[in-house]
């Protein structure tokens, strides 16, 4: 009983025992979070190549100018933006559509949303070497069927017109699931009592969903446009095996890009401030959305 | 008694330890990293012979092509890589050296070697670094050179010989020239057949895409990538006869099936495998799958033929050499199976299992002819190869020359705005790096 009474566990207390308990994952938070965090910032304001061992140099803003003024690379942007505003808004739409036709009592319902939520269950590079296939001007399935209703065939993933489309369409098929999924949580939540107090005053199908269905929807909406808009730009996988950037690099997104300038030509300081500048911008994306989240709420 | 029991236990613990420890440190084992396919699958078959011999064994890590160049690169730079040899395409030499990740082999291939017997480029591009230093970090591992292969039934075809004389007064035969070349894609060019003149890689990539291919052509009309001495690209890079290349490459493309812009490896093969091409690019060594019956339609009925000349005939060098990483700590048991590849005996066993020597006494030997299809094409081309940069700036150079050139196929730049936008870029990234001052 004595030994019990002097037992270091005994002696702790609960606050030091807390800290414990935290510190390895502060431990790890710090070696895989925070230090390549910093280590990359640093090496952004640097002349840098991870292949070569030789120190970073310090260049000051140097990589950040060089990028704001390569128009390549704001070109790079605007075929991200251009990616990222029409996958999210094709997905949310759809999505939103699928999960209002989903949310009603049919023979099969359960079966089908679980089919319609497979595509995000793959891996990227399946889908899109499904998809190359797919689109393959010559023997792919898309045209097979397009040619056999009179219309030409299209180089989807090797035209300037069309290449941009191929990686949307792709998207939109793994992502559209996930705009599904939210959708239909957001729908279940909405109490039903609602509707049938509606229904008693002879509410229009319009009136219901505008003023019922819409504003319980919002918020949840709103975190999935959220997640998808940070996903849409971190987008990379599919160009990666579907197009290769090209045609030109009229399909290299930033992520792509900075694929390209760390791992390819080695070039870890310019890469990392590139890097940087989407982050930022991907904080100030979501900024923007958590500001309309919480107005949501408040009202 | 316990005692003494708990002892003599202890005493065959510690015994069986020791001995574990020493068979521990007499085996050894070689990790060989390569891109995946039949080569590799081959050398590890070959590498038994190794193992039986000097009791060293060898595993292989074997990479998908697309992955290669940046695994490869991650792992070496990591510090720490998994393999103690590697093979890296010829054009990656420079940036493997510069980071200090492969063992300098200088004296050892001074010593063991026999430089006569090696293709004279292909001891430069596979292990030679900076160009005609005298340095050498690595051999030749797997000989390669680019090809052409052709539908032998279209080209044999009386009706058709008879049509091609008549339209273009020459006999139709292998083409000797890319001028030649062309006349015979345009006069095989028929879309309503679902048959097209010709398939070329046009993948807007630095290695497997379009830089590869249209060096063929640019090298034969007398082009050059720079001044080796000065590096200047301006002038040379888009002299005449680099626009009269990129003039034909881009009139070419029109006699190739619709969507090529993108085509790589895989898509040329599968085009010819599909007879959908009349003529295809590739390296020789992707000759497998075309002449196999459970996958190629016309397997029996394609010839080969070395990239035509125009001004001068020259083949672009593909394949990749043998180095020693830098941090194994088995490099006398590497420089060991180095040895063995080289040997006569391991090279004829390599060539007879289908694949190219660097040897230039087994490459000009007859026996030759008899192991692959396309083995007379690829006599004639070794000894006129060429190969592009080994500098360490290779890979943005050939992104820009590829995404370049693919704008020009498509028509958003005429082939004479596209090499002088290729040199001007080129000069861009060398000023940066430095390599003007």
């Amino acid at each position: 009983m004595s030994s019990l009474k002097t037992s270091w566990a005994n002696r702790v207390s609960d606050r030091s025992l807390l800290y414990i308990f935290l510190l390895p994952t502060f431990g790890f938070l710090l070696f895989l979070v925070v230090f390549p965090l910093a280590w990359s910032l640093y090496l952004s304001f640097t002349t840098y190549s991870a292949n070569i061992d030789q120190p970073p140099i310090f260049v000051g803003l140097s990589n950040y100018t060089a990028i704001f003024r390569d128009p390549e690379i704001w070109y790079r942007f605007v075929v991200t933006g251009q990616f990222v505003v029409l996958t999210v808004i094709i997905q949310f739409f759809l999505g939103f559509l699928i999960a209002m036709l989903l949310n009603r009592k049919f023979y099969g319902r359960g079966l089908l949303t679980t089919l319609f939520i497979l595509p995000m269950m793959f891996s990227p590079v399946v889908i899109g070497k499904f998809f190359r296939f797919m689109m393959d001007t010559n023997w792919g399935v898309i045209n097979y069927l397009l040619v056999g209703v009179g219309f030409p065939r299209i180089a989807w993933t090797a035209s300037f017109e069309y290449a941009l489309y191929s990686l949307v369409i792709a998207d939109v098929w793994v992502w559209t699931p996930f705009m599904v999924l939210l959708s239909l949580a957001g729908l279940s939540s909405v109490p039903r009592y609602l509707y049938e107090a509606a229904d008693v005053d002879r509410a229009s199908g319009w009136f219901k969903f505008r003023y019922i269905t819409l504003p319980y929807l919002a918020p949840i909406l709103t975190l999935a446009v959220l997640f998808r808009t940070m996903d849409a730009f971190r987008f990379f996988d599919l160009v990666y095996v579907m197009t290769g950037g090209g045609p030109g690099f009229s399909t290299q997104t930033i992520p792509y890009y900075i694929y390209m300038l760390a791992f390819s030509f080695w070039r870890t300081g310019k890469s990392s401030a590139l890097a940087y500048i989407l982050l930022i911008i991907i904080i100030a994306l979501s900024n923007i959305y958590i500001n309309y989240l919480n107005r949501v709420r408040r009202a | 008694m316990k005692r003494l029991i708990i002892c003599v236990m202890l005493i065959i613990l510690a015994f069986a330890m020791f001995n574990a420890t020493a068979i521990a440190q007499e085996e050894v084992t070689l990790t060989i990293q390569w891109a995946a396919g039949a080569p590799m699958d081959t050398l590890m078959i070959l590498a038994e012979d190794f193992t039986a011999q000097t009791g060293i064994k060898v595993v292989g890590d074997a990479v998908p092509w697309a992955l290669y160049h940046d695994k490869m690169f991650t792992d070496l730079a990591s510090g720490r890589p998994g393999f103690d040899i590697v093979l890296p395409d010829s054009q990656w030499l420079g940036a493997a050296v510069e980071g200090g990740h492969l063992v300098d082999l200088t004296d050892w291939v001074n010593e063991n070697v026999d430089k006569n017997l090696i293709f004279e480029e292909m001891l430069r591009a596979y292990s030679e670094y900076p160009d005609g230093s005298g340095r050498y970090y690595g051999i030749p591992g797997s000989a390669n050179a680019l090809g052409i292969s052709y539908r032998k039934d279209l080209f044999e075809d009386p009706a058709e010989q008879a049509a091609f004389k008549e339209k273009y007064g020459y006999p139709l035969d292998v083409p000797q020239t890319w001028s030649q070349l062309r006349d015979i894609a345009e006069f095989f060019y028929r879309p309503e057949q679902n048959l097209y003149g010709i398939a070329l890689w046009q993948r807007p990539t630095a290695t497997a895409g379009v830089v590869d291919q249209f060096l063929s052509l640019f090298w034969a009309f007398g082009a050059e990538l720079w001044n080796p001495e000065t590096r200047r690209v301006k002038g040379y890079l888009n002299s005449e006869e680099g626009k009269a290349a990129a003039r034909l490459w881009v009139e070419l493309f029109q006699f190739h099936p619709p969507g090529a812009a993108g085509y790589s490896v895989d898509d040329t093969n599968v085009a010819m495998r599909k007879g959908m091409v009349a003529m295809m690019g590739t390296y020789f060594s992707f000759y497998p799958g075309i002449h196999n019956p459970d996958l190629s339609l016309y397997w029996d009925r394609i010839g080969w033929f070395p990239t035509p000349g125009e001004k001068r005939r020259v083949s672009q060098l593909g394949g990749q050499g043998m180095s020693i990483s830098a941090y194994t700590p088995h490099k006398e048991e590497a420089l060991k199976f180095l040895e063995w590849w080289l040997r006569e005996e391991t090279q004829w066993k390599w060539v007879r299992a289908g694949f190219f020597s660097p040897r230039v006494d087994i490459i000009e030997d007859d026996r030759f002819l008899e192991y692959a299809p396309p083995n007379e094409a690829v006599r004639a081309s070794f000894p006129v190869l060429k190969d592009f940069w080994e500098i360490p700036l290779y890979h943005e150079m050939g992104t820009v020359m590829a995404e370049i050139l693919n704008k020009a196929v498509l028509g958003q730049l005429t082939p004479e705005e596209a090499m002088d936008l290729v040199a001007e870029r080129h000069e861009e990234i060398l000023q940066r790096e430095g390599y003007y001052n």
